[in-house]
């Protein structure tokens, strides 16, 4: 939802009447008294609104500061002066969100100024087509726009991404409050293709046809024609006609000029294009007959020769690269300054692959995601000890799968564990209800749907796999009981078949940007130079695709992340010795810590590791989790062996991988597993033997060994239970 | 620098250290570091993964060593570790009869799982406790030669025969590593699709000389 449709929501919901106001910026000081905040706050934000419309951007931009600056003023008072609760909660987080909004929007003003030209023409031709600024329909469209240009190309991606969540998380939660509808935080693949389109535009000012010019030209003739004939006095009939002879024949002139320097120019054009082609077919000359792959490329190639007579940029690059061999910091502002040009064929051909691949996950992920605790994104002590507190107050529970949501959310007062619990209670307690243990007709059709929504996907790779594992494997002769259980398993197996799929396609979509990019720039074919050019691609791709791709995975997973978290509750607040930490290396007195626990600092660290979207990052977060943990334990040695010099203090993987299962059950975020599984699939084939590798397979190991902790695989204290 | 010839490529080899908890793999691997590197700063992992570049009869080899955890309840992670390994480094303390039966339940999960293509060295570690030995030398070298790996003796403590262990493991990997190229018919590039395993990489360019010849892992 945007901005302006969501204030005209708002204003109808507040109390009418109160049209005529004050001017907005003197209510500020007034904020205690007469009207309520919110209504206050819609009114500056409608003021901004207009003169944003109008084009007035510096106004706008100080208004859109005024709202926010008397957002947050109300706001603060409100929790300062501890009055009774006079802004409903609800209407505090209409508040922020208002605020939010308006904060994008002045951000949006920030490139106009820097960066004029594209810009302004940019803002003012999409937001001159809605001059009434009435349609709601038109203005999503425009914060994305000017947000997306006003960032530095190589951001792109990670930009739009974010952004591309935001005004449907807001519309979700209306959506959610109101009616209880179910409604993904992904967006819809057409608006996932819009965004990406809608950032390139900024870069592609075409140049006008030859018939464009001339109807142009004959525009103009038409109105200076149009000027004179009002300016001829009745009685000189005989002037007009010879002026609108004079006008037709000068018009006709114009688009026959036109309609020839067009036709010249298409020749050459496709001229050009064959001579390309053929180029092209020298290049791989090498076979007579080709795959259908070979023929892609092959097309591709010409669009890059193509697009390289338009534009002067590659040959600059690839001289200066000619003149600076093996200079990585040349290298890779190539391939950053390649991804940032929009119209080149290796960009298109990502936001191609980028499409296809979110159109695959679409269908899957915007449905019911389980959604698990979001912990791990705000380390809640609170949670902490309420999860400690409930396996105190239970001390016979040993086994994992009883233990879960029903009883937290029966136990618990409903307004303290609502907040906190209700992300286990989806996963424990109503997940295998929605899901699953519908009557059987019901689960029936939510199979079909999921079936019709496989082949909804494009047929594209092994899609077709997928739908014929499928059909053989839904035998409509299947005994009923067996049904229930059966059907769960089909789908867990059709969703692995479809993820195997689809990581599939990505490889290949890889591979393929790859071997275009080399094609483009041939200097960047040395082993180090494709190794980076290969991480950039990797960035750019996956960055807008990740959080729907690890959602396909946690589906998957969806068992694994439920032990995971059953040993999470019963041993979230386990001491280190218990998982075979060996005892010099944690400090066995709890004040010596002050207040955290050991080896927190590689905990708080393997959290952020979900906030990256972008593989390469979360395996170097890994490898930072992992020397955090050597450095903490080398810290801790010292602790013990005051007398004797630190020597080396370097441990192996006897000591190291019960640290980790501690850091990880610590983390308290079994999302991990999901995210590991996908590292897996998608480690860069250099680092799989490296350390990277090393670090993630240390990590899956201690994920692994969590997971099983509850199913009494491991041999805990047990004394430790209670 | 490196010798032309056919060996204009570098090898790169993952290595898996087992063994059961207290038979010194981490000494083993600290101490083959220590030799190579004097610098202290490599990494902090360096314990429980290490790297190393050698220039073997004129070939350069990038030795990956990945240590495990030896403890029983992380047995049954043990695949993910040593899946595309090219070899494995078996220890066993000399005065343990029971981490000599661990290498050998060893040996067979990894025979069984990746087949002869992994070369397996049989390190008996702690020879300068020889008194208390309780694992006879005829016995382990017998063993050794009926599975078809190779039985080294070492002392991490006075540091003796680690340096040869590894040395030797990296000719045999080469020898592997050729005979499967040649069965391959030499000529087949590298297709995207063996991901893993054996990978040998052309040589880049040698442009420049400026990066000098100090190469650590």
């Amino acid at each position: 939802m945007c901005l302006q449709s969501g204030l005209k929501e708002e204003e109808g919901r507040g109390e009418g009447g109160r049209e005529e106001e004050e001017d907005p910026g003197l209510t500020m000081a007034t904020a205690d008294s007469g009207p309520k905040p919110l209504q206050n706050a819609m009114k500056m934000a409608k003021v901004a609104i207009q003169l944003d419309g109008g084009n007035k951007h510096k106004e706008a931009y100080c208004e859109y500061l005024r709202t926010i600056n008397f957002i947050s003023h109300a706001l603060l008072e409100e929790v300062v002066s501890q009055k009774e609760r006079e802004i409903v909660a609800v209407e505090v987080e209409r508040m922020l969100r208002l605020a939010e909004q308006c904060l994008e929007r002045a951000k949006s003003f920030i490139g106009k100024s820097a960066d004029p030209p594209d810009l302004s023409a940019s803002v003012s031709a999409s937001s001159s087509c809605s001059p009434g600024q009435s349609e709601p329909h038109q203005t999503p469209a425009l914060p994305v726009a000017t947000a997306a240009s006003t960032v530095p190309p190589s951001d792109i991606p990670v930009d739009a991404g974010r952004k591309a969540t935001s005004p449907t998380k807001t519309g979700h939660r209306r959506v959610m409050s109101e009616g209880g509808g179910e409604l993904s935080p992904f967006l819809p693949p057409e608006i996932f293709q819009r965004i990406q389109t809608v950032e390139s535009q900024d870069t592609s000012k075409k140049e006008l046809t030859p018939i464009e010019e001339a109807s142009r030209l004959n525009q103009k003739l038409k109105a200076n024609y149009e000027a004179r004939l009002a300016r001829l006095t009745p009685g000189q009939a005989y002037q007009k006609t010879s002026l609108t002879l004079s006008l037709q024949r000068q018009m006709m002139e114009n688009l026959i000029i036109a309609k020839a320097r067009q036709d010249a120019l298409q020749r050459k054009m496709e001229e050009r294009r064959l001579r390309l082609q053929e180029e092209a077919n020298r290049r791989f000359a090498a076979s007579g007959a080709m795959t259908a792959e070979e023929q892609e490329q092959r097309i591709l190639y010409t669009n890059v020769l193509e697009y390289e007579q338009d534009h002067d940029w590659p040959k600059l690059w690839k001289a200066n690269m000619r003149k600076n061999l093996d200079d990585m910091t040349l290298v890779s502002g190539l391939v950053s300054y390649l991804l940032s040009r929009s119209d080149h064929p290796v960009v298109k051909l990502l936001r191609k692959h980028q499409y296809r691949i979110y159109n695959r996950l679409y269908p899957i992920v915007s449905k019911g995601l389980p959604q698990s605790p979001a912990l791990s994104l705000r380390p809640s002590r609170s949670t902490h000890n309420l999860l400690h507190a409930e396996i105190q107050r239970k001390p016979t529970r040993t086994v994992g799968s009883s233990v879960g949501g029903q009883s937290f959310s029966a136990d618990s007062s409903p307004s303290l564990s609502h907040d906190l619990h209700a992300n286990y209670d989806d996963e424990d307690g109503d997940e295998p209800h929605t899901q699953v243990t519908v009557d059987r007709e019901n689960s029936f059709e939510d199979l079909e749907q999921f079936l019709t929504q496989l082949d909804w996907a494009p047929p594209h790779g092994s899609a077709d796999d997928t739908g014929s594992d499928l059909d053989t494997t839904c035998d409509p002769l299947m005994q009923p009981e067996q049904e229930e259980g059966n059907i769960q398993e089909l789908e867990i197996r059709a969703l692995t078949e479809h993820l195997k799929a689809v990581v599939k396609d990505i490889h290949i979509a890889i591979d393929q940007l790859l071997s275009l990019c080399l094609l483009s720039f041939e200097c960047l074919n040395t082993a180090n130079s494709k190794d980076l050019c290969l991480a950039s691609i990797e960035e750019a791709f996956f960055t807008p695709l990740w959080s729907a791709l690890v959602a396909l995975f946690r589906k998957v997973h969806r068992e694994r992340e439920q032990a995971f978290e059953t040993s999470m509750k019963l041993y979230g607040d386990i001491s280190p010795g218990d998982v075979g930490v060996s005892l010099k290396l944690f400090p066995q007195d709890p004040g010596a810590l002050q207040g955290s626990y050991p080896y927190e600092s590689a905990v708080q660290e393997l959290r952020l590791l979900i906030i990256d979207r972008c593989p390469q990052r979360k395996l170097e977060c890994i490898v930072r989790t992992l020397r955090l943990i050597c450095a903490c334990a080398e810290d801790y040695r010292c602790l013990h062996e005051v007398d004797s010099t630190p020597k080396t203090a370097a441990i192996g993987a006897d000591d190291l991988l019960p640290i980790l299962s501690f850091v990880a059950l610590r983390s308290q975020c079994p999302q991990l597993v999901s995210e590991c599984a996908a590292l897996e699939e998608f480690i860069h084939e250099g680092y799989l033997i490296g350390e990277e590798g090393y670090c993630l397979t240390s990590m899956q190991s201690a994920l692994a060994y969590v997971e099983s902790l509850h199913t009494g695989g491991a041999h805990l204290p047990a004394d430790k239970l209670t | 620098m490196a010798a032309g010839g056919t060996g204009g490529r570098t090898y790169s080899f993952k290595v898996v250290l087992l063994g059961e908890g207290c038979v010194g793999k981490t000494s083993l691997v600290l101490r083959y570091c220590e030799n190579k590197f004097n610098d202290k700063h490599i990494t902090t992992l360096q314990a429980s993964f290490l790297t190393k570049k050698l220039n073997i009869t004129g070939k350069r080899v990038n030795l990956a060593i990945w240590d495990t955890a030896g403890q029983e309840r992380f047995h049954a992670l043990g695949p993910i570790y040593y899946r595309d390994s090219n070899g494995a480094v078996l220890v066993y303390d000399i005065t343990d009869e029971d981490s000599f039966q661990k290498v050998k339940n060893w040996v067979k999960e990894l025979r069984k799982m990746l087949g002869n293509e992994i070369c397996l060295c049989i390190v008996g570690n702690k020879i300068d406790l020889d008194k208390d030995r309780h694992v006879s030398v005829e016995e382990a070298e017998s063993y050794a030669e009926s599975v078809g790996a190779k039985h080294y003796h070492t002392s991490a403590k006075l540091n003796k025969g680690i340096e040869e262990l590894f040395l030797d493991l990296c000719k045999r990997m080469m020898e592997t590593a050729q005979a499967e190229e040649r069965l391959k018919g030499n000529g087949a590039s590298q297709s995207a699709s063996s991901r893993r395993g054996v990978q040998i990489v052309d040589d880049e360019p040698q442009a420049t000389p400026a990066g000098g010849c100090c190469s650590s892992g």
